[in-house]
Parts: structure tokens; C-alpha cells; sequence
């Protein structure tokens, strides 16, 4: 944090999803490493009060004294509570209390710590938890932009599609007459099982959102294995997930950029036997 | 769905059913949710509102709890009485 850098006018980009389990805070994690390798500034926080997620992903877990709670309720500054990524100086993490009571949140000291974060970043992640509560409402409030992570199943789509039409009731924004950007992700993606006619495509998805899609993650392994590790899968080359995720950050750094071939190079016997599956 | 299925055309793919659930249970769920007359009830607020002074703007957002369907009026007035 330079001393002269209290003039950025940083974006809040909220991660969501309605439902649980579909790799919001994978997704916030990789985003924001992907970010930040791209030299932005970024601060990725975890608003999944009671249920912290962010930190092992980032592989930042051993790090935490204070969380965003004690930010909020002045017994730390944010200095203090801001974790400094291990390999990028542009990122940093801040953390979801542990607190059980997950009404902790107050919408006035919400505002005051993302117009402090707003001063020194380029990038504000919001890891929002699931549902459409208190939690959501909070995290979703002062965003400019929305991603709205679906896994290709009914229910994941379903959510997303509630979500996606209580986003502007609950936005400053929209209140003031101007627009939130949603864009919708596609994670855990199967090709082969989308061409097999068992899992719903991505034209399928987005027909029935109907918002722009920014991002298709494929269901790769990796991302298990590097979860396991607290290292993002964005910073593997070789992963065809991290590529995606980079290229999601790309895209909303505005760059154009064509969208993944999830095809996996098979072998012909695999091809036959794919046709008999 | 298997090469066969798909040339005898045996049986809808999973995903087409799942397409269809999904287009059918949402067009339900959005009607629930919308109040196709929230533009006509924010210019007849607008019209008793300039009766007796002037608006600026009328904000009409709506939230839907279990059984309570509820509307926020939010009323701007104009700065000149």
C-alpha cells in the first residue's frame, strides 16, 4: 500500500450464485490472483460470515489475526487486518469472522469499509455466501458488477435465476438509477457430457438467464488438487481451468478474449468407445 | 445418451428434459415474482403527487417474503414548493 495511492476509485465486482457449493470462493480466488498477476491491485474479501472459505483456498489460512469484523468494529485498522498475498504484492486477502452470529454485518459500517478499500484498489472481490439473505444483501449492495456463478444442474441454474432477479432491489446502484453488469459463469462444465446429451450446454444456460457470459470453467481435477495445496489453480500453466480463469479476468479488464476449446485431446479408441457409451 | 438412442431417436436426452423443467418452472417463478403494473401505478403516483407539488422521481422496488408480497415507494420531491 503506497502512501500516495489513496486517489484510486477502485470497481466492486460481487461474486455470487444462490446456491452453495458451486465454486463461489474458487471462482473469487482464482479471479482475483489472475487480477493481480495482471498488475492489478485487488483486495479479495470473504463475506461468508461464520463459514470462512477464502482463506485456505488462497493458502492464507495461518496468516489471520483479525477478520473483517474487527475491522468494522474499529478493534483493529484495516492495515492491520489486510493479508498480504505469499507470491503477489498486489493482492490481498481479507478474512470472514468466525463469529455464529451471521446477522453481524451492519450496513453503515459495510459502506465505510469498501469506501476505505475503494481508495487504495483497483479491484474489490466480494466472496458472497449462499442464499439470499442478510449476507448476500450486504455483499451485493454497493456492487458495480455482479458474477453470477452456475454449474451446469437444474437446481445451480434455478438459484442463479432468483438471484439474478433480486440483484437490483438490493443494489445502490441500480437505486440510483444506474446499472449493476451481471455476467454469468458456467463452472464444472463436462464436454463430454454436454455432447452426449446428459448435461445442460452452455447455449443452453445462458438461453435461459439471459445475461452475457463471461466465463466457462471446464471441471478439471486440478482445481481439487490445488484447493488442497492453497495454491489457485490460476497460477498453473499447464491447467486448463486456470486458463479460464485468467481469461475471465482479462475479459473484465475489457480485452477480448475467444473463449476455451474444452475439447480434450482423445485418443481414437477413446473416441469409438465414447460412441458406444 | 448412447450413438443407438441417439439414431432411433429411443429417448430424450437428460439434458433436454432438465432444459424444459428448468424453462417451464422459471416462467412460473417469474411471473410470481413480477408486477407487470408497476409502471402505470408509478405514473398515477406521479400524476396525485404533482396535484399538490413536484416530483422528481418515483422509485418502485418490491420484495417477495414466503406469503408477503410488500412495495417500496420511495417519493423524491422537487426542490421548488
Amino acid at each position: 500500500m503506497g502512501k500516495n495511492s489513496y486517489n484510486k476509485n477502485g470497481k466492486i465486482i460481487t461474486i455470487t450464485s444462490g446456491k452453495g457449493g458451486v465454486g463461489k470462493s474458487t471462482t473469487t480466488a482464482n479471479i482475483a490472483v489472475s487480477l493481480a498477476d495482471e498488475g492489478k491491485k485487488v483486495v479479495a474479501i470473504d463475506f461468508d460470515i461464520g463459514l470462512r472459505n477464502l482463506d485456505m483456498i488462497l493458502g492464507l489460512e495461518n496468516r489471520i489475526v483479525f477478520d473483517v469484523v474487527d475491522v468494522m468494529d474499529n478493534n483493529c485498522n484495516l492495515r492491520q487486518a489486510l493479508i498480504n498475498d505469499k507470491i503477489s504484492k498486489n493482492l490481498y486477502f481479507l478474512p470472514a469472522s468466525q463469529t455464529k452470529d451471521k446477522h453481524v454485518l451492519e450496513t453503515g459500517k459495510v459502506e465505510k469499509l469498501i469506501d476505505d478499500l475503494k481508495k487504495e484498489f483497483d479491484f474489490i472481490l466480494i466472496d458472497s455466501p449462499a442464499g439470499i439473505e442478510g449476507g448476500f444483501e450486504h455483499s451485493i449492495m454497493l456492487a458495480d458488477m455482479a458474477l453470477i456463478i452456475s454449474t451446469p444442474d437444474v437446481s445451480a441454474v434455478r438459484d442463479a435465476d432468483r438471484v439474478i432477479g433480486i440483484i437490483d432491489a438490493k443494489s445502490k446502484k441500480a437505486k440510483n438509477g444506474e446499472e449493476v453488469e451481471k455476467h454469468v459463469i458456467i463452472n464444472r462444465i463436462k464436454k463430454d457430457m454436454v455432447d452426449r446429451g446428459d448435461m445442460l450446454g452452455i447455449d443452453d444456460v445462458l438461453n435461459i438467464l439471459a445475461l452475457p457470459l463471461i466465463g466457462v470453467v471446464p471441471d478439471d481435477e486440478k482445481v481439487v488438487s490445488s484447493t488442497n495445496t492453497g495454491s489457485p489453480v490460476a497460477r498453473d500453466d499447464n491447467a486448463k481451468s486456470g486458463k479460464a480463469y485468467r481469461n475471465i479476468a482479462k475479459r473484465i479488464l475489457g480485452e477480448d478474449v475467444e473463449f476455451l476449446d474444452l475439447e480434450d485431446p482423445k485418443g481414437f479408441i477413446e473416441y469409438i468407445k465414447g460412441l458406444f457409451r | 445418451m448412447t450413438l443407438f438412442e441417439r439414431i432411433f431417436g429411443k429417448k430424450e436426452s437428460s439434458a433436454n428434459v432438465a432444459k424444459n423443467r428448468l424453462t417451464v418452472m422459471l416462467a412460473q417463478e417469474r411471473a410470481d415474482n413480477s408486477f407487470p403494473f408497476i409502471d402505470d401505478l408509478r405514473k398515477d403516483i406521479i400524476d396525485v403527487i404533482k396535484k399538490y407539488t413536484s416530483v422528481e422521481s418515483v422509485n418502485i422496488s418490491t420484495e417477495k417474503n414466503q406469503n408477503i408480497d410488500m412495495l417500496e415507494v420511495e417519493i423524491t420531491l422537487g426542490k421548488n414548493e
